[in-house]
């Protein structure tokens, strides 16, 4: 049984729209969601958490539909959409306080274990961090539940190469222990280092979902890195919009 | 449901919602429309909201793991923990009034409203309409909200405006008895201030969840 089931999923806005898009996650496997600005990860992402209202069709986690099921499914998964954009002026460790409180499996030790690990001060407040700790920090309260899935949108940008080798080696760690990680990105050496198997976007739609080798051999020419084959991609589809 | 009433008391609340409880106190001030009571308190709850939208709490609460109609149960909920606090307190003050004060020189010569069932009916009324216009225009967006406030405004004024006249009426002065005299139309009015804001908190309850269920975020 997948983790995650998203089969034909539809969101039309009046410049943009998702169309089909269609893949699944497997427990102990980390996917990377790549495409460029503007081809609709963040939609997806949010789509799939019932943050957008999608237009159509189904996804499911660990069997069970979203609808009618989002506390059930919410307490078994960890997602953080971009950096901590919310109580700039509240300590993290009130947020915390509050926020743990709704999880039946919050994990005070993994939450100490990050603390330290993001180097995040808990008496510090949103507004007094950097980008990258904003980041951190919303993932800090995304894995301190032991989640069975983590969805993560641009959870490397805004880090400096060091955090993002860190997260990716963290990535790896939790990968191990058998969750399962979604992750949007366009830095496409975290994909690398870190990902099982790639989900490719553009303008919408799902251009390929497949194992990273697949990718290199459907996709890509004998050489190519995992950038170049995007950036090859990019350029012919806007060559071909462009005729 | 208990943990988002205290999500919204820790986090969103405004602590001027708590403060302007204290307008309950309005119902003892003599020759002074003391249905504004129950809109300043409504009022106080309003920068709730404006809170709620500064410190974008709508995003925070989505990252919980809740559905998103408790998210609007949570905000309802709140509203109504305020509400309360202020009904209970008018309640107290009026029955002070009612049966200590009835004979006060004070409130025998004040020409308006005095604190009596009518009164208490007509709080109701204001809180069900706040409820409904305010805090159910307010998840059309889950980010507007000088609209529905404006609405909200002219439609409790309006409330006042329709109270404060009422017992001049022929055949309505009972409305405005002192003390237990004249009783009965009083409760009339009580209760049905008290369907009306059942039945405008039910719906805009319904309405909300509909409504932020379609928006995004």
């Amino acid at each position: 049984m997948s983790i995650l089931e998203v089969r034909h999923l539809e969101k039309q806005y009046p410049k943009f729209s998702l169309t089909d898009v269609s893949f699944s996650l497997e427990a102990g496997t980390i996917t990377g969601f790549i495409g460029r600005n503007g081809a609709g990860k963040t939609t997806t992402i949010k789509s799939i958490l019932n943050i957008v209202h999608p237009s159509g069709g189904e996804i499911t986690y660990f069997g069970l539909p979203l609808v009618g099921n989002e506390n059930a499914i919410k307490q078994r998964i960890g997602y953080s959409t971009g950096t901590v954009n919310y109580y700039p002026k509240r300590k993290l460790k009130e947020l915390a306080s509050v926020s743990k409180t709704f999880y039946g499996n919050w994990d005070e030790e993994s939450y100490r274990y990050y603390l330290d690990l993001f180097a995040l001060d808990e008496n510090k407040t949103p507004s007094e961090l950097s980008e990258g700790m904003k980041v951190k920090c919303n993932l800090l309260f995304a894995l301190s539940h032991r989640a069975e899935l983590l969805i993560l949108d641009e959870p490397t940008s805004g880090l400096d190469p060091f955090s993002r080798d860190e997260l990716t080696e963290l990535f790896t760690m939790l990968k191990k222990q058998g969750t399962a990680i979604f992750f949007s990105t366009h830095i496409t050496s975290d994909l690398e280092k870190c990902a099982d198997r790639i989900v490719y976007i553009r303008q919408g739609k799902i251009v390929l979902a497949d194992t990273k080798e697949g990718f290199g051999e459907k996709l890509g020419l004998p050489g190519e890195t995992l950038e170049e084959t995007m950036l090859r991609l990019e350029k012919e589809a806007r060559e071909e919009g462009t005729r | 449901m208990k943990k988002m009433l205290w999500k919204e008391i820790r986090l969103a609340a405004s602590p001027l919602s708590f403060w302007f409880l204290a307008a309950a106190a309005l119902t003892f001030v003599p020759g002074y429309p003391i249905l504004l009571g129950a809109f300043f308190i409504t009022l106080g709850i309003f920068y709730s909201f404006q809170t709620t939208r500064e410190n974008n709490d709508i995003g925070y609460s989505l990252l919980l793991p809740v559905a998103k109609k408790d998210i609007v149960k949570g905000k309802y909920l709140f509203v109504l923990f305020i509400e309360g606090c202020g009904f209970l307190a008018m309640t107290v003050f009026t029955l002070i009034r009612m049966l200590f004060l009835s004979a006060a020189a004070a409130y025998t010569a004040n020409a308006l409203m005095c604190a009596n069932f009518t009164f208490l009916g007509f709080v109701l009324l204001i809180y069900g309409i706040f409820n409904l216009v305010f805090v159910g225009g307010f998840f059309r967006t889950a980010y507007k909200f000088g609209k529905p406030f404006i609405f909200y405004i002219i439609a409790a004024m309006l409330v006042v405006v329709l109270a404060e006249s009422l017992h001049h009426f022929p055949g309505l002065g009972g409305l405005n008895g002192f003390g237990f005299t004249e009783i009965v139309p009083q409760l009339i009015v009580l209760a049905a201030g008290a369907l009306l804001f059942a039945a405008f908190t039910l719906l805009g309850i319904k309405n909300s969840i509909k409504r932020f269920e379609k928006i995004d975020l």
